[in-house]
């Protein structure tokens, strides 16, 4: 190790929550100068908690830090952290959109230029100025922060990381320090053409900065990046320095999700394959559109067939998901539903309405936490529990709420002492069995699935795929968007290869699990 | 198995039922030490009924618009302008003159909800500045004079006595069973709860958002409308003073009854509870000859305590 070019080393770092969920087990990174250093690995992983241990935000079970060689005590906050040269950008909630730039680079740094109570507007001004030519933003100071493209606002998150950097090491007199910055997740919301603009800036800054680039869009990550750590159940399993080796897209995608493959682990399951072809087409996609996401979208989706949307986050598959159930409008496109053009500004009950379902894989802002899990299910399935025994009012029948919630309970093993609980007591795999599970007595004609078995254990995923496989022999139709190839392989017909918002290619189960090894 | 002494757990899971059956018995304790004319006699039970049954109307209705998640602060002013029409039209067209008042609420509750659901603006400004409309149309209409009616049967709509019982009272309870209806057993009723509770659920869930907003606000508004008419009713008159000084009370009775101001916790069974609590203090407090002013007070802080009770801090992090 060239001791010259370390900056910063954490060593052995374990962190476990509440005694139980061991977060990190035994990490050790470095950070050298100058460069862009990536984490990656699957939420859950351990990657934000060792961010946050870095600026102070945890403290660590255990472990050590150094500093060019010289070891340290963690910082116990943000502030202490910003002394040390190191600063965190957040994914979200970082902007504040109704500041004025220069108000917001100085927003918590107003005391150093504070005169007689005045602000030194003039002189701030002047320091943002250079401090913006330097780094090379371009945007005007007197703008809001609103006005300005997502990517910019980024630039000047980032701007306002480093000065608050150097302000703090200015404080503290310590030798001129190269400031380490974090950024978790920084290009989620950015499309593509403004995720290339980050990245072009953030290599201008390398001279300067070194970075922690927090993500796991794999294709940015092996374009940028120098070195990337891989970690996984809060365990460092791999270490890459691109500058000597080269790393195969396909081999990172294997190490951020696991070595073992679905058959291994899914042994007992042949995918549920359906003779689909023959028989109608249920959804068709004609040229979707929507402008920096994704362009020229057309496939056929027939009955009892699941066509998986595949590609490294970021290219446009999940919002093909949302467009479809109109959490997201498209610009311009066809969709045609059992033969019926329907709108693409349609919302999600109108959807629902046509017969599409959805889960959006996040459990927790779907399911209504404090109600009991019956509630849960009833609440996509009226049709099934009204009973209207004056002809003008619809009236829910208890029972039959009630019946219709332990069918699906028993069938997907969700393990709850009774349909009367409420679900925020519920562990994380049962919960999201409720959420998917609601749609099993429904039966829409097309489900669309987003991470489906995102963030739970191999006995509740089995469970799940076991129901999803069960409804597709029904005639159900779906559409798979997912981060895990094994799942595309167990529940997809076919699969859309997609990048940068396009179709690249449409594969066969078979073919697919050739090329991705499986 | 239910432990036989209520365990801490249990306690806290029904606060906000215990809060106001507890409140209520040692109001009437309280009040009868205080005043012992209080509840002596029927004629006192019915005065007390009287100055509940026009505001259960439009509590429940308050209500279900709460639960919903959102405000209604142009109840009174409603009430006040359907209690307005009911009054200036019956001398030419007698009881058609209710319809006519019912539909103006219900274009109010309209306006209201579609403020909310199709322009996005937040409810209590919608219903804010849709009060002072309803405000300026019954001092136009009215021309600010009280309308006093004198017709028998104007008056009997309200006063008949059904088993020693003013048929107002009746009214009441007909809608509060009815609003506990449309909550508890229809598929409307779960809507307005799951928009209140997880809107964004709700939207998932595939239900018709902007649908469920505009008509929980026409509800509210119809209940408004038809507290106004029983209102005017029983006091033979349409008068710029109906409803001045309800606002706070109305809101404070929902939540006193238990219902979240952050919506989907709790429900209309709760409010008549809030109501008797609140009306019977009002009533109590006049009957002990305290001051008006004073009683504002009193409800003002009524209200506060009881909104830092039952507000729903699990689920709220950032309150606007």
């Amino acid at each position: 190790m060239d001791i010259q070019k370390q900056l910063l080393e954490a060593k052995n770092i374990s962190k476990t929550f509440d005694n139980v969920v061991r977060a990190l087990d035994a990490v050790t990174i470095e950070v050298r100068k100058n460069e862009i250093l990536s984490v990656v690995g699957e939420n859950g992983a351990g990657k934000s908690t060792l961010m946050k241990i870095l600026v102070g935000v945890y403290p660590p079970d255990s472990g050590e830090l150094y500093h060019i060689g010289q070891r340290i005590p963690f910082p116990r906050n943000p502030i202490e952290a910003l002394r040390r040269g190191i600063s965190i950008v957040y994914q979200e909630r970082g902007v504040i959109p109704h500041l004025k730039v220069y108000q917001f680079l100085f927003l918590g740094l107003e005391e150093k230029f504070t005169r007689l109570g005045r602000l030194q507007l003039e002189k701030i001004i002047g320091i943002a100025k250079s401090v913006f030519d330097e780094l090379g933003v371009r945007c005007d100071l007197g703008s809001y922060m609103y006005e300005l493209p997502l990517s910019t606002q980024k630039m000047v998150e980032i701007a306002k990381a480093i000065l608050s950097i150097r302000l703090a090491i200015g404080d503290s007199g310590a030798p001129d320090i190269t400031p380490i910055i974090i950024l978790d997740e920084p290009t989620a919301p950015l499309s593509i053409e403004e995720r290339d603009e980050l990245f072009q800036y953030l290599l201008n800054l390398k001279k300067n900065n070194s970075f922690i680039f927090v993500s796991h869009i794999i294709p940015e990550v092996m374009k940028f990046s120098d070195r990337i750590y891989v970690l996984r159940d809060g365990k460092l399993v791999a270490h890459h320095d691109l500058s000597v080796e080269k790393v195969s897209e396909e081999q990172l995608f294997r190490e951020i999700v696991g070595r073992v493959s679905y058959y291994e682990l899914y042994g007992g399951h042949e995918y549920g394959r359906a003779e689909a072809e023959g028989r109608p087409i249920i959804l068709s996609v004609r040229n979707l559109t929507k402008k920096g996401y994704y362009q020229d979208i057309t496939f056929d989706l027939r009955e009892g067939e699941c066509i998986g949307l595949f590609g490294p986050a970021g290219c446009g598959k999940s919002e093909i998901a949302k467009t479809l159930y109109g959490e997201l409008l498209a610009d311009s496109g066809k969709l045609i539903v059992d033969n019926k053009e329907i709108s693409i500004k349609g919302e999600p009950h109108s959807r629902l309405r046509r017969g599409i379902g959805y889960f959006s894989g996040e459990t927790g802002k779907e399911l209504f936490l404090y109600w009991p899990i019956k509630k849960n299910v009833s609440i996509v399935n009226f049709e099934k529990i009204v009973r209207s025994p004056l002809k003008i009012v619809s009236v829910i029948s208890f029972k039959a709420e009630k019946i219709l919630a332990e069918k699906i309970v028993k069938k997907l093993r969700i393990k709850a002492p009774s349909v009367d609980t409420e679900c925020y007591s519920l562990s994380g795999g049962s919960k999201q069995k409720v959420s998917v599970g609601k749609w099993l007595e429904r039966s829409p004609k097309i489900l669309i699935l987003e991470d489906p078995t995102i963030g739970i254990d191999v006995g509740a995923r089995e469970d799940i795929y076991e129901v999803l496989l069960e409804m597709k022999k029904n005639g159900i139709s779906m559409i798979l968007v997912s981060d895990d190839p094994k799942e595309y392989a167990i529940l997809c017909d076919k699969i859309v290869l997609m990048r940068d918002g396009k179709i690249q290619k449409m594969y066969t189960n078979e073919e697919f699990k050739k090329v991705m090894e499986l | 198995m239910r432990e036989s002494i209520p365990s801490r757990e249990w306690l806290q899971r029904n606060l906000n039922t215990i809060i106001p059956v507890s409140g209520l018995i040692l109001l009437l304790i309280g009040l009868r030490i205080a005043n012992p004319y209080f509840l002596a006699s029927w004629d006192s039970v019915i005065t007390l009924v009287y100055g509940m049954s026009f505001f259960l109307v439009a509590a429940c209705g308050l209500t279900l618009v709460i639960l919903m998640g959102s405000f209604d602060f142009s109840v009174p002013s409603v009430l006040k302008l359907s209690a307005m029409i009911f009054a200036v039209l019956y001398p030419s067209l007698g009881f058609l003159s209710i319809p006519a008042a019912l539909a103006v609420s219900l274009v109010f509750g309209f306006v209201n909800g579609l403020l909310l659901a199709r322009f996005n603006i937040p409810s209590f400004m919608a219903t804010l500045a849709t009060s002072m409309i309803a405000e300026g149309a019954a001092q136009v209409i009215s021309g600010g004079y009280t309308r006093m009616i004198t017709d028998p049967a104007f008056r009997a709509l309200s006063t008949t006595m059904i088993a020693g019982l003013p048929s107002i009272f009746y009214w009441a309870i007909a809608i509060w069973l009815i609003s506990i209806f449309l909550t508890f057993v229809t598929p409307f009723g779960r809507a307005i709860y799951a928009v209140g509770g997880n809107l964004v659920g709700a939207r998932l869930a595939g239900i018709n958002v902007k649908m469920v907003r505009i008509l929980t606000f026409m509800v509210c508004s119809l209940f408004a409308g038809l507290s106004g008419i029983l209102y005017a009713s029983q006091i033979q008159a349409g008068h710029m003073q109906v409803g001045v000084l309800d606002m706070i009370p109305l809101f404070a009775s929902v939540v006193v009854g238990g219902t979240a101001l952050t919506g989907g916790v709790g429900g209309v069974h709760r409010t008549l509870l809030g109501v008797l609590i609140i009306r019977w203090l009002d009533s109590g407090l006049s009957m002990l000859a305290i001051d008006l002013n004073v009683r504002m007070i009193v409800f003002g802080v009524i209200a506060i305590v009881m909104a830092i009770l039952t507000i729903d801090r699990r689920r709220i992090k950032i309150m606007k």
